[in-house]
């Protein structure tokens, strides 16, 4: 995990979250603009969880070894499965569906932090 | 999950997973995997530190993947269930809530359903009662 990356994580999902908020409150699906957006969203996060397999790999070790683990898979599964099912029904509900996938992945970026600390 | 329920005539059923449904849905999905995941380290890893809290973490994650799939599906005999497993979750995020709140010592190690869910910003504690709300809503009808 690279804790730039993870910042840059939180403040996207952010984006995304208020987005999907926001064409909820408009009474309007999620847009072309948006669903692209949260792919982009994903993007990041698969690579930082990429990043972060590559260091457990090379040795590094949180305190909590399987919580992280757990956490950085459910980090990049989120997305995907919150974009097949906003999509299947489109109306306002699906921004809302995009937004708390968003949340999910913020909030569990935010514990990543903490969590990512060498075990002493 | 498209498949049509064979209802009796002159009855209409409302979907559980439709509209403001797919959301309910989706916070149950997230519930499901982060008690179930949660659950699942805790057994494997450090099962004897706490057994009683960590098999209700497994009971929890249980209860969120049946209200998810049941409420997910929307036909009639899944309303049944969800309708079984969202009672369990009330009293279960209750019972767990105020037992943890009253005698920590019982709860050394935190789960989903301490202290009514305060680490998950209380979404246990209201999602019950939004899952109970929209079953209501939802009811079948049957017209006079």
């Amino acid at each position: 995990m690279i804790d730039a990356l993870a910042y840059v994580v939180i403040a996207l999902a952010g984006v995304a979250t208020i987005w999907g908020l926001v064409t909820a409150v408009a009474n309007k699906p999620p847009g072309k603009a948006q669903l692209l957006f949260a792919a982009g969203v994903e993007g990041v996060t698969v690579v930082q969880s990429i990043i972060a397999a590559a260091k457990l790999a090379a040795g590094f070790r949180p305190v909590e070894l399987a919580t992280t683990i757990g956490y950085l898979i459910g980090i990049v599964i989120l997305i995907p499965i919150a974009w097949f099912w906003a999509n299947a029904e489109r109306n306002r509900f699906s921004g809302i569906v995009l937004a708390v996938a968003a949340l999910g992945v913020l909030a569990m970026t935010l514990r990543l932090l903490v969590l990512w600390a060498p075990a002493g | 999950m498209t498949r049509v329920p064979i209802e009796p005539m002159g009855s209409t059923v409302r979907k559980t997973n439709s509209g403001a449904g797919r959301v309910l849905v989706a916070v149950y999905g997230i519930f499901a995997l982060a008690a179930t995941a949660r659950a699942g380290v805790q057994l494997l890893t450090k099962f004897e530190q706490a057994p009683l809290a960590y098999l209700l973490s497994a009971l929890a994650g249980v209860i969120y993947i049946v209200a998810t799939i049941t409420l997910a599906r929307g036909t009639r005999a899944s309303r049944r269930l969800a309708l079984i497993a969202i009672i369990i979750e009330l009293v279960g995020v209750v019972s767990v809530g105020t037992l943890s709140v009253l005698n920590p010592e019982a709860f050394p190690r935190a789960t989903v359903w301490s202290s009514y869910g305060i680490g998950y910003g209380f979404v246990p504690l209201v999602l019950p009662i939004l899952g109970l709300a929209w079953l209501w809503r939802t009811r079948p009808v049957n017209p006079q």
